[in-house]
């Protein structure tokens, strides 16, 4: 464990590095996801302006909801960023890299590239928790640590997804409607859908493990939530790593070129 | 133990089928047609530790596709192998710690970062103490010339640069076994030549054994000892590679050059004129010295007028390679 711990922080120092070999386009791709954001959510502040609340759900509830999508999504960028294209390293045949390296296929690809605005997404999910009105330092923990969580849950989903290449060969759009899926879903108000939706968003695409549960428990400690996102997380990444660990067997490599950046 | 036993190795790889059209597409949605592959087919081989051992074969005949499964990269479909005692694909990760590899069409090297970042988180990966690493590093990049590269973006280095720099990065931790696939391809000659010296010296410094994938003669002829030829997945010819020459190069070519004009019907005997220079100074001739002694022909060209130039040459291994896929392929 202290070993593979090792290794990632290495890879993350090499990531970063490669990242700040372009130091202007780092800069001007976070700065620009800040405002992009920004600019989203304004959307969200217009109508509940009209509205007030929505089954109960309010623009405070929105902005924790919001902070913590960013957030784990810009997690998963910063830390995992090949996790957004898992898909196309398996059509490529750009696995054959990591698995002649003697680290943990997985791990060792997901945490090979850095997605530059993901860090401009984590940082505004932070401010958007802060502009909530609800802020307090514990609640603050609280909001990282389902962050934590929620960047688990979504890491897990995006391997389970993309490993379905694996079998159907290619996966890229496939990819594209599962990432949408779960960030339209996680940042509605939850009180919007009834109880067969909500059993798919729970289960199937499990957006509310990246937004309504967790956004709960930011305000509100409980250790019922907690232990179900963490049982939620735990179960969905084990998925994940044998599904992709399945798929595996059926790897066909390839002969394209391929460089890693 | 051999480093390396391969008994009955088989890959099928499974690929749609459809004809052309968009007509077609939308019929192989509905029902897709697939057909099968065989990859490699019962392959069979063994090499000894140290071994220089030679994979050739023309493009799609299966050498990456079991290099791979040597290395624990696909699963193979049937058969056995094992590589320094380890069966690749259960044990991937226990002999990556013993092999190298390089993919000529597959950079390991971080393309935006200098080759030393690269190296440096390599040392990581293999767990080598930082002293260690650059220590290694200081002794790799002198056997590779590389010194002066290092520090250099890889993006920024030209191809041959680079390669050594991948071969180098391929002996960092020290393996018992070098998986080379096709590590020449797109280099220029002298890129070539250069990459082959290094790999030769390290190979026999530190007793590495080295297998080598390569559609180009030339890597066999300058690094490996003994030959493996496959096509079609199956292995046509194993032997050493002077045993290939023996065999096979029987034919020698011989290029003359007279001090006067000879005739447009130069003719000498047991050998065939294969062309009569137009200005009538040059002869190049073929002939088998297994039927017609060297010694005799040359006493033969020699009265014929006075000798300015004689150069007598093996025909190129290529040739003698692409004789005996011809001569698999009829028997098929």
């Amino acid at each position: 464990m202290i070993r593979e711990l090792k290794f990632l922080l290495s890879l993350w120092k090499t990531n970063l590095a490669a990242a700040m070999e372009y130091r202007a386009t780092f800069i001007t791709q976070s700065l620009g996801m800040i405002l992009n954001d920004g600019v989203y959510f304004l959307v969200w502040v217009i109508f509940f302006d009209r509205f007030k609340d929505v089954r109960g759900w309010e623009l405070a509830d929105m902005f924790i909801v919001f902070g913590i999508a960013a957030s784990a999504f810009g997690l998963v960028g910063m830390l995992f960023g090949n996790a957004f294209n898992l898909s196309e390293i398996i059509t490529g045949g750009r696995l054959d890299y990591y698995l002649s390296l003697p680290r943990p296929t997985l791990l060792h690809a997901l945490a090979s590239r850095v997605v530059p605005s993901g860090f401009g997404d984590f940082l505004y999910g932070f401010i958007s928790y802060a502009a909530s009105g609800q802020f307090t330092w514990d609640g603050l923990a609280r909001f990282v640590l389902a962050v934590l969580l929620a960047a688990a849950v979504f890491t897990a989903f995006l391997i389970i997804v993309q490993s379905l290449t694996f079998w159907m060969g290619t996966g890229g759009t496939f990819t594209m409607l599962a990432i949408n899926a779960m960030l339209t879903f996680a940042l509605y108000p939850i009180t919007l859908f009834n109880q067969a939706a909500r059993v798919v968003l729970f289960l199937v695409v499990p957006a509310a493990f990246m937004g309504a549960v967790p956004a709960g428990f930011v305000k509100a400690f409980s250790w019922s939530t907690l232990g179900l996102m963490t049982l939620a997380a735990a179960g969905f990444l084990a998925a994940a790593i044998l599904l992709f660990h399945l798929g595996l067997r059926r790897y066909e490599s390839g002969s394209a070129i391929q460089t890693e950046v | 133990m051999p480093a390396i036993e391969v008994t009955s190795l088989s890959k099928t790889f499974r690929t749609k089928r459809k004809a052309a059209g968009l007509g077609a597409s939308l019929r192989s949605l509905v029902r897709p047609e697939f057909r099968t592959i065989e990859a490699v087919r019962g392959l069979s081989f063994e090499m000894e530790p140290g071994e220089l051992l030679g994979f050739i074969g023309p493009n799609g005949a299966g050498k990456s596709t079991t290099i791979k499964i040597l290395t624990g990269i696909l699963f193979p479909s049937g058969g056995e192998a094992k590589v320094l005692g380890y069966v690749p694909w259960k044990q991937r990760r226990q002999l990556a710690y013993h092999i190298g590899t390089v993919f000529g069409q597959r950079p390991q090297l971080w393309y935006h970062l200098p080759a030393i970042d690269t190296l440096t988180l390599f040392g990581k990966i293999y767990e080598l103490d930082d002293r260690q690493t650059k220590r290694r590093i200081a002794e790799l990049a002198e056997a590779f010339e590389i010194e002066d590269l290092l520090e250099t973006p890889v993006r920024k280095l030209s191809l041959g640069q680079r390669m050594r720099c991948e071969v180098a990065a391929s002996l960092l931790h020290k393996p018992k076994l070098l998986l080379l696939d096709e590590p020449s391809i797109g280099l220029d000659v002298v890129a070539k030549q250069h990459i082959r010296d290094a790999i030769r010296t390290m190979a026999a410094q530190e007793n590495v054994g080295v297998l080598l994938t390569s559609h180009d003669a030339g890597d066999l002829e300058a690094l490996c000892k003994r030959v493996i030829i496959i096509n079609h997945g199956q292995i046509v010819y194993q032997d050493k590679v002077s045993a290939l020459k023996r065999s096979f190069l029987t034919s020698k070519l011989v290029e003359v050059r007279y001090a006067q004009q000879v005739g447009a019907d130069f003719r000498i005997a047991g050998t065939e004129t294969l062309k009569v220079a137009k200005e009538r100074y040059g002869v190049k001739l073929r002939f088998d010295a297994r039927i017609t002694p060297v010694g005799k022909v040359m006493a033969a060209l020699s009265a014929a007028g006075t000798l300015v130039d004689i150069t007598i040459s093996d025909p190129p291994l290529e040739e003698v390679i692409a004789a005996i896929y011809q001569k698999a392929e009829n028997r098929e």
